[in-house]
């Protein structure tokens, strides 16, 4: 029986909403996207309609090279990914671990770290002079130089693998025990009970943490622009191509940006059937019960799951070590110090508030549209809500540098001459975080009973009271942990802002990655030391306002 | 005086149509309850006296005011919810205070209207606690003082005892009475419980496919069902296809089942012969002296004990019979194959046009609303 409210008729606050919604979608997406799609398809030259970019693409193995490159680095670092995470997740949820929650919230910063730092710390450690790689070969242990593929899969796979030990851990919490009691009853040994029950029910979160895996390493910029050297990617290629291509057509990039798009949709489009296809979780009765490890076994599972978290903190903590290191120029001298730090808020203390100023400003944005959209998805199912609803979520499936393309073709001629504004950028950080934050809202939103709105009219309270006296107050924690979790991704947002920015609109991942480029890793160190102590305190924030730890809210985003 | 009333009602969802030709009237002071099976627009029709459907035909009255434009939130009932819907963020005070500040009561009004609701549900003391810290029994109570507090013109209950346990189930349904009854208020009460719905109301209006079955008191809702649904769906039948025969005697017409042969009160003025008859498994009369009406014999298939009566499935010649046995003592539970003799009196049978399911009355009996 549906749910709706009397309230459903004619036209008010909602119906504005959802008409803003188009605009927003019209504006904001289809108009940059419609530039790409016509790029892509005329003539770089002569500016008739033609196939000859994709003809291009396809003809040259450069271009093919590049694309089985992202291929396979995004399919090996799903693959460790889940090496990773699903030992993880199992050993965490089922056997006691002592400071399994300090663990979690380890591998969530490094989720949630700005996505180079984990390249260029492999590089100082395995670069071509690392320290790790250099002290090897003192030893006589010859390692290659990390860059290429192998680095960036190394990179990716220690960033990455919470989605799939998160997801996944998430599953194994709400399958009903009696399930895996029922098998055992049945007379299975508890290894089948695993393999025949327990696995196949928390499959879809594995490979839908396992799908956002490749999703995140097949759009990633910063890590193989940082540790891939020659070894091209597609979002690295677009890249490339767009800033030679500038002064005319850009042709190929756009094409490559289309192509890009695409691989993701496909995967999006996966991973939306792997998760709704087959939901297994349960009310929450029956949860299981977490078992208690003695002796070598439980020696044996703590330093496994102890071993993969320190691997994931380790470029964070070699990050943190060489802020305080003591540097003359590019090079670092023996000794600690605040040098590094100085040099930033001396020399580009401008940086900084850039950062600050526009993810604040992209989560104001971000936090009140994106709950009134989210309020229309959950709570009026009209035909037009039910169009925009997947059109909201078109983000999703557009790399950052696919973004970055879009926006400097479309918003830097008449009427919009927004190239080198700060507008531009704040711009990029609110769509590409919009999709998380309506879906988020209207999440909240499924789970507060429509009876307490109906209570509140009940007692003689108009909607607009009711909506602010009893729905508000109940959405606050979810809206600002949301809104948190936007500004922490929108300060460490690089792959759009890259082809963005001017030099007055410099933010840190930008400065970060040059400072890389130019070899000055005691600024770079610095820089990122100050994001991911951000990005700590934001996600210390979300943990004391909801109650729920950080993970919780990486999982439902 | 009428307090609420219901004219030529109609509510659809799309095309499927929820609620038809409904027709009610329910008097100051008066509990009652619509009963029916899940599905049935039960809900539905409570729903559309809250305001919260619009309904496609017909009107809503609450007292002399019609209430077809009046929004939600100007209707003035107190609804009480089957999930609670306990403002989670608010205390158990403000949850009660919460319509009267929507009024914008005076302070102290609000105080003591607030202290009045709570003691009624017996809640005193528990002001300044939220509603995660209260038993699923106790929000319910919060609920009810909630809706009371507001003085609303009807209370309007939609399921309300359905997500708590048996024993508080009946606690809270004394106690609902106990409380509309001490304060005069109208009461719609929804509910597919059976036994609830005869214990609260003063009247029933038994619902099935979005129709009114019947309307009547709880005895007239058992005793004298309208039709074969009512009969079926308020306590335990037994259902035989009939044929109807010759006269039985002065009111009585023969009908007979399969190798069963019964005297029931003659259905004048049924053009047809095709008939259902159903009685009530407790009306069964066993060790019946010889010259009783509608012996019937058969053998104990299978019997179980439930407390404080044990009820015994009967093989009589190839159908299958159920009846009671009240207060049974050892030996009363017997085993399989043991034989058997009871005999139904003509009265306690009913019979029912085998088509609609219509009931079909004697002309004698029609008025007496069966055995009493």
């Amino acid at each position: 029986m549906s749910r709706q409210t009397s309230t459903q008729r004619g036209v008010d606050l909602w119906t504005f909403v959802t008409l803003g919604g188009f605009a927003l979608v019209a504006a904001f997406l289809v108009y940059p996207l419609a530039d790409i799609f016509r790029y892509s398809f005329t003539d770089k030259v002569t500016g008739a309609l033609s196939f000859s970019n994709w003809v291009e693409f396809l003809s040259k193995p450069y271009y093919i090279k590049a694309f089985l490159h992202s291929m396979f680095v995004a399919i090996a670092t799903t693959f460790f990914a889940v090496l990773l995470g699903v030992p993880l997740a199992f050993f965490t949820t089922r056997f006691r671990i002592r400071g399994s929650s300090a663990l979690n919230t380890v591998a969530v910063l490094a989720l949630l770290s700005p996505p180079f730092i984990g390249a260029y710390s492999w590089i100082t450690m395995l670069g071509r002079n690392g320290f790790l790689r250099t002290a090897l070969a003192s030893i006589g242990i010859q390692l290659p130089p990390i860059y290429g593929a192998l680095g960036i899969i190394l990179a990716d796979s220690l960033q990455y693998y919470p989605f799939v030990s998160l997801m996944t851990a998430g599953a194994l919490t709400t399958i009903d025990r009696s399930l895996e009691e029922a098998s055992e009853n049945l007379g299975a040994s508890s290894v089948r009970t695993f393999f025949r029950v327990t696995l196949p029910l928390v499959l879809p979160s594995v490979t839908g943490g396992a799908l956002i895996s490749f999703m995140m390493s097949l759009s990633n910029f910063g890590t193989p622009m940082i540790i891939g050297g020659n070894y091209l990617v597609l979002p690295t290629l677009a890249y490339n191509l767009f800033t030679s291509e500038i002064a005319e057509r850009p042709g190929m990039a756009s094409t490559v940006s289309l192509i890009l798009m695409l691989c993701a949709a496909i995967v999006i489009g996966l991973q939306q059937s792997a998760s709704s296809r087959r939901k297994y979780a349960s009310m929450l009765v029956n949860r299981p019960m977490q078992k208690k490890l003695k002796g070598p076994v439980s020696v044996l599972a703590h330093a496994i799951c102890y071993a993969i978290v320190a691997l994931s903190a380790l470029p964070l903590a070699v990050v943190v070590f060489f802020s305080f290191k003591n540097t003359k120029g590019p090079v670092f001298v023996p000794g600690f110090g605040l040098e590094s730090y100085r040099q930033i808020f001396f020399d580009v203390p401008k940086t900084v508030t850039n950062s600050l100023l526009y993810s604040f400003a992209a989560v104001v944005l971000i936090a009140i549209i994106g709950t009134l959209l989210g309020f229309v998805i959950a709570r009026r199912r009209t035909l037009a809500v039910r169009v925009l609803d997947p059109l909201l979520m078109i983000p999703y499936i557009i790399p950052g540098t696919v973004l970055g393309i879009g926006y400097i073709v479309a918003f830097n001629r008449k009427p919009f001459l927004l190239a080198g504004t700060a507008t531009i950028i704040i711009m990029t950080y609110f769509i590409r975080r919009l999709p998380y934050s309506v879906r988020s809202a209207a999440s909240i939103l499924k789970q507060i009973d429509p009876a307490l709105e109906e209570a509140g009219i009940n007692l003689g309270s108009p909607p607009g009271r009711t909506f602010r006296t009893v729905t508000m107050p109940l959405m606050k924690a979810g809206i600002v942990s949301g809104a948190i979790m936007s500004w922490v991704t929108s300060m460490n947002e690089l792959s759009a802002s890259i082809l963005l920015y001017v030099g007055r609109t410099m933010t840190m991942p930008i400065k970060v990655y040059l400072s890389v480029l130019d070899g000055f890793f005691g600024t770079a160190s610095a820089m990122s030391t100050i994001l991911l102590l951000v990005t700590g305190i934001a996600l210390y924030a979300v943990n004391r306002w909801t109650g729920k730890s950080g993970e919780s809210i990486v999982v439902s985003s | 005086m009428t307090s609420i009333r219901i004219v030529d009602l109609e509510k659809r969802f799309g095309e499927t149509i929820a609620l038809s030709d409904i027709n009610l009237g329910i008097e100051k002071g008066e509990f009652f309850t619509l009963l029916g099976p899940s599905g049935c627009g039960k809900t539905t029709l409570l729903r559309t006296i809250a305001g919260f459907y619009r309904q496609e035909k017909g009107e809503v009255w609450l007292g002399d005011e019609r209430v077809d434009e009046v929004p939600a939130h100007k209707r003035d009932t107190g609804m009480v919810f089957q999930n609670y819907a306990v403002f989670p963020h608010m205390t158990v005070f403000e949850n009660v205070a919460y319509g009267l500040r929507v009024r914008k009561l005076p302070k102290a009004d609000i105080d003591r209207r607030v202290a009045a609701s709570l003691a009624s549900v017996h809640l005193e003391g528990y002001e300044k606690r939220t509603p995660d810290q209260l038993s699923g029994g106790q929000q319910q109570r919060v609920g009810l003082a909630r809706a009371m507090a507001i003085e609303p013109r009807v209370l309007l209950f939609d399921e309300p005892l359905s997500n708590l346990d048996a024993k508080l189930r009946v606690e809270m349904r004394d106690e609902i009475r106990a409380v509309q009854k001490q304060l005069g208020i109208t009461a719609v009460y929804v509910t597919h419980d059976q036994e609830e719905a005869l214990v609260v109301s003063d009247r029933i209006a038994v619902i099935s496919s979005g129709k009114i079955q019947q309307i009547g008191a709880p005895w007239d809702i058992y005793k004298d069902p309208a039709n074969l649904f009512v009969a079926s769906f308020v306590g335990k039948v037994n259902l035989l296809d009939a044929e109807l025969g010759a006269s039985a005697g002065p009111g009585l017409r023969r009908a007979r089942s399969g190798a069963l042969d019964f005297a029931i009160p003659d259905p004048a003025g049924y053009s047809g012969t095709a008939v259902k008859l159903a009685f009530r498994p407790e009306d069964a009369v066993e060790n019946p002296a010889d010259g009783d009406q509608n012996i019937i014999e058969g053998v104990v298939s299978a019997s179980c004990f439930l407390g404080a009566v044990a009820s015994l499935d009967i093989d009589c010649g190839g159908t299958r019979l159920v009846i009671e046995r009240h207060r049974p003592r050892a030996g009363d539970v017997p085993t399989n194959g043991a034989p058997t003799r009871f005999a139904i009196p003509p009265r306690c049978l009913m019979a029912f046009d085998s088509a609609t399911g219509a009931r079909l009355k004697s002309a004698s009996a029609s008025t007496d609303g069966g055995w009493r």
